[in-house]
């Protein structure tokens, strides 16, 4: 064994090549990082497709009665020059992200440009959040496959039945950072109670106070007071037109999202953009809001918590427009 | 030989044992996957993130159930969207809430009083809050 | 800290090089800093259920819940399985006196795939948990982080079946050919068997996922009930893999027991074959035993018994290496060195790991058990106490060829206490939690049960002793790697045999074994 033991000097790496070159990795880690913080929630930001909710009536795009009447929108994409602010037409002010009033069978044209420097795709979409899924017909590029800057193209949208609507960005993410505005169909002549139809804001404002409360052995939920206090569940009437702004409040240890819904049963009937949050992206314990939104036709509504079986366990009170 | 006989000894020791917690658990198992034919059926469907449950005779109750002392129930376990699993860590119930399946295991309890029901497959934002309460009443139902 | 070939080279060529002592030493320190980040994280999910209420140190759930997906990944895949591969490349070729591994460049490929796949976990941070099942993965849980966990797992599943395939042909195709392969030492028996392992179970794994991600866009139904599919497919992929993955986890510390405890007794290894018949036995019979795993999906009765039965068919195996251990040291003078202590330490954690596990393979007793904290118990007390304590003494016996320095004995001694005290305090209490009825994967827990909490806060205060071991740990491996004493090369704890000597032996069967 001698002849083979330390014939040659046994050289080994220095503390100081070692620093640098953990320098080196722990720097990468750092870097990423930094990555990671900045965009915690964007990573679990939205749901995969196989989850994403079913539409059973596909609402969009025919066929269905035909005013024969076109309204033309004229959309641009544009983007802050810090890249912070995305929004359709301009960044902030009137102008920004125009609203659309349309009736059940209008034909809405969209001529959209990239007026911006990154890529963009259009799509009009029932959901209230995420890029998707798009009422077919209505998209102009895709996340996969967008708009350059500098692109134009055309969309068309026949809405077949009432309720709200979206035209946003569907690139991920970019509608979270602005670029949603809102298309509003009416009935083309007025329903029946409840029919979730939006009606002009007639300027009367009305302000109400909502709380979610639970019991503490997470038994009872309710707003305002638990189930046979004084204040439970309180109902609530306003007229149609009117501007109603609910303060609200998570005085529970749990999560919930707040909407007013013409089917206490399905969280997803929320009517008017009165959704504050929702099931995927709830009202943290303690956590206080305010939702403003536009009594629409009247009829018997239900304000509820949309998070999935809340209105269930008690969630669940009157909202009455008259 | 000579060299390894303590270790076979001690590997059939071991053996031994294992035989043991073999057999005896095969029998109480045998037991446990009896259902009696008495047994009420009790449709229990777990979905993000609370227990509703359907007594045989239609009624229907949301987190609380309540069970009548010295009867056999047999819980018939549905889930709506993804995997919980209903277990009674008093009564020792426990099989999962599987979507597309159904999953069956029952008990008598004999004692009254109220029992926590609890999740105990990861369901996601509120697992550790799907709870509910089992309360086990004397006389009739 | 690496043996270099020549001269001194710039650090990018170390870090880039295809040498086994270099592949070794890179996915070691990678292996320790994912270590290291993970117990950050394992730290903040203790201190969070000190006490019972949301928000304690972790404001919502959503947090929670990646956390311990991350740490899960992050232990298992990013250092128990790196680590293990960093030994094994470094000994390996030494022990079976081969120049270097079978296909260096290959060796070099699967260990970059560690960082990358490190990166996807970590950037990703998803709320799966580290089992992901189905639909929960497919359905609700949210893109791009449980997207890139896929991935991230993908990447390190084929870097795992790559070195598998790497140590394969190295040890039986490579090795010396005088050297038998029933003298071949232990440990690199243990490497072996894992990697046939791990070449047979990963590839179930890596189809899972793709499933897992094909289902997850919506175009197949695999697993997905409303497209036809069915959730217990995911379960049976899965633990058909990663049953056979746990003994992949404990087999390299099985094999470094094996370098250390007949040296530090000074004493012939008792039976060189029963371990090699132990190792290959639980390489088979580890296969069948995955569905013990799932008691509780809905089985039939005569499934579940032939489960039991493969499960405690296992058993012996083990008691067979504990056997092989306590009769090496049986009237032997030991000399109780760092090392020795953490193995001795891992033997004693791994028997009462394996009795807790002969609890809930027992059908009836799983229902107790399953999903509450008696197996967060179980399993910790394998993965920290068997698997951990392995791989630190094996870290701070090879410290003096890594560095050519020797270690703080009296430091190691302080780790060695707090280690085994935090690991006892820690994961015996968690049993007792677990039949307790608390589930495990949970934000936070009611404040009905009083014991509850004061098993909690036991628990806490051992994890806090624990981590307080690992930064005793992380400062000496630090500071003794650059102001260490020189250690003698041939003999550094003076056992009076012969260690391992560099890569510069000419002549390889003057290796000593």
């Amino acid at each position: 064994m001698s002849h083979t033991e330390h014939d040659a000097p046994i050289l080994r790496t220095s503390p100081r090549r070692m620093a640098k070159m953990l320098i080196i990795i722990i720097g990468i880690q750092v870097v990423g990082g930094v990555l990671f913080f900045s965009h915690y929630d964007f990573w679990n930001s939205y749901l995969p497709i196989a989850g994403r909710p079913v539409v059973h009536n596909e609402p969009g795009n025919g066929p269905g009665p035909v005013t024969g009447k076109t309204v033309n929108v004229s959309l641009k994409f544009v983007e802050s020059p810090d890249f912070k602010t995305y929004a359709f037409n301009a960044l902030s002010g009137s102008d920004q992200n125009p609203e659309i009033h349309a009736n059940v069978g209008d034909k809405i044209v969209f001529d959209v440009t990239n007026a911006g420097k990154s890529f963009h795709a259009f799509a009009v979409t029932d959901s209230k959040e995420g890029p998707g899924p798009a009422i077919e017909g209505t998209t102009i590029g895709s996340a996969d496959n967008p708009m350059k800057p500098g692109a134009k193209g055309t969309a068309t949208f026949v809405p077949a039945k009432a309720g709200e609507y979206y035209y946003i960005c569907a690139v991920p993410g970019h509608r979270e950072l602005g670029m949603e505005g809102k298309i509003e169909v009416s009935e083309a002549s007025s329903a029946g109670a409840a029919s979730g139809a939006t009606v002009a804001p007639t300027g009367n404002k009305v302000e109400f106070s909502l709380s979610f409360v639970m019991s503490a052995d997470f038994k009872d939920y309710a707003f305002n007071a638990l189930a046979g206090q004084t204040g439970h569940n309180p109902d609530i009437k306003v007229k149609s037109g009117d501007t109603v702004t609910i303060h609200i409040k998570n005085s529970s240890k749990s999560f919930h999202s707040f909407g007013v819904v013409t089917d206490p049963e399905d969280p997803n009937s929320v009517v008017w953009n009165s959704a504050f949050k929702s099931a995927d992206n709830p009202m943290k314990p303690g956590e206080s809001g305010d939702v403003t939104f536009v009594a629409g036709a009247p009829g018997s509504y239900h304000y509820i918590c949309t998070v999935p079986g809340h209105a269930d366990l008690g969630m669940n009170g009157n909202f009455i427009v008259e | 030989m000579g060299h390894d006989t303590s270790e076979w000894v001690f590997v059939g020791i071991v053996i031994a044992i294992l035989i043991y917690v073999g057999v005896d658990s095969w029998n109480i198992e045998k037991l446990l996957e009896d259902i009696p034919a008495d047994a009420e059926t009790i449709k229990v469907t777990g979905q993000q993130w609370f227990w509703s449950f359907e007594h045989a005779d239609g009624t229907k109750e949301i987190s609380t159930l309540h069970l009548v002392k010295g009867h056999a129930y047999k819980f018939e376990i549905y889930a709506k969207d993804v995997m919980h699993s209903f277990n009674i860590p008093d009564w020792v119930v426990f099989q999962d809430a599987v979507p597309g399946r159904i999953n069956y295991v029952w008990f008598s309890p004999d004692q009254t009083g109220e029992f926590p029901i609890q999740c105990r497959e990861y369901c996601g934002l509120l697992h550790y809050n799907m709870r509910g309460s089992l309360v086990v009443e004397d006389g009739k139902s | 800290m690496v043996l270099e070939l020549q001269k001194p080279r710039p650090v990018w060529q170390i870090m880039f090089s295809t040498h086994h002592t270099d592949v070794g030493y890179l996915y070691t320190v990678t292996s320790l800093a994912f270590l290291f980040m993970a117990g950050v994280l394992a730290m903040i999910i203790r201190t969070h259920l000190f006490f019972p209420g949301e928000g304690v140190l972790i404001s919502d759930s959503v947090t929670s819940n990646r956390i311990f997906t991350v740490h899960g990944s992050t232990m298992l895949f990013l250092f128990a399985l790196p680590f293990a591969a960093g030994i094994g490349n470094y000994l390996v070729p030494i022990m079976v006196r081969y120049k270097d591994m079978a296909y260096p460049k290959l060796n070099a490929v699967a260990f970059w795939m560690v960082p990358v796949g490190g990166a996807l976990v970590w950037l990703g941070f998803s709320d799966t948990t580290w089992v992901a099942y189905a639909p929960y993965s497919i359905i609700r849980a949210p893109g791009p982080a449980a997207d890139m966990w896929i991935f991230g797992m993908k990447i390190l599943g084929i870097s795992s079946i790559l070195s598998s395939i790497n140590f394969i042909v190295t040890i039986l195709k490579c090795k010396h050919p005088d050297l038998p392969l029933r003298r071949v030492p232990l440990f690199a028996w243990s490497m072996l068997t894992v990697s046939l392992m791990t070449v047979v179970a990963m590839p179930t794994f890596a189809a899972a996922l793709v499933m897992m991600l094909t289902d997850r866009l919506g175009v197949s139904g695999f697993f997905n009930p409303a497209m036809g599919g069915d959730p217990i497919a995911y379960l049976h992929l899965f633990w058909f893999t990663f049953h056979p993955e746990v003994y992949i986890f404990l087999l390299p510390a099985i094999g470094m027991m094996y370098e250390i405890i007949p040296r530090f007794s000074r004493k012939p290894l008792f039976s060189q074959g029963s371990g090699v018949f132990a190792f290959v036995m639980l390489g088979l019979i580890g296969f069948a035993s995955w569905g013990h795993h799932m008691f509780s999906t809905g089985m039939d009765f005569t499934t579940k018994t032939v489960f039991m039965i493969g499960t405690l068919a296992a058993v012996p195996a083990s008691g067979m290496h504990v056997f092989n251990f306590l009769a090496t040291m049986w009237g032997a003078r030991i000399r109780f060195d760092a090392p020795m202590k953490f193995m001795v330490g891992g033997i004693a954690l791994f028997f009462s790991a394996g009795a807790g596990g002969v609890l809930n393979t027992a059908m009836p007793l799983d229902f107790i058990t399953h999903g509450t904290y008696w197996v967060v118990g179980h399993m910790h007390l394998f993965l920290t106490g068997t698997i951990a304590f392995g791989f630190v003494g094996m870290m701070y016996y090879i410290f003096p060829l890594f560095t050519g320095r020797m270690y703080s004995e009296k430091w190691a001694s302080v780790q060695f206490i707090l280690m085994m005290w935090g690991t006892v305090q820690v994961f015996f209490t968690q049993h007792i939690l677990g039949l307790e009825g608390m589930a495990r994967r949970i934000y936070d827990y009611p404040t009905d049960f009083t014991s509850w909490t004061q098993l909690n806060q036991i628990a806490t205060v051992g994890a806090w002793i624990l981590g307080a071991s690992f930064v005793i740990f992380l400062a000496q491996l630090i500071y003794y790697s650059a102001k260490g004493k020189e250690a003698n090369m041939v003999d550094p704890f003076n056992l009076g045999g012969k260690y391992y000597y560099p890569y510069q032996a000419k002549t390889p069967h003057h290796t000593g074994y």
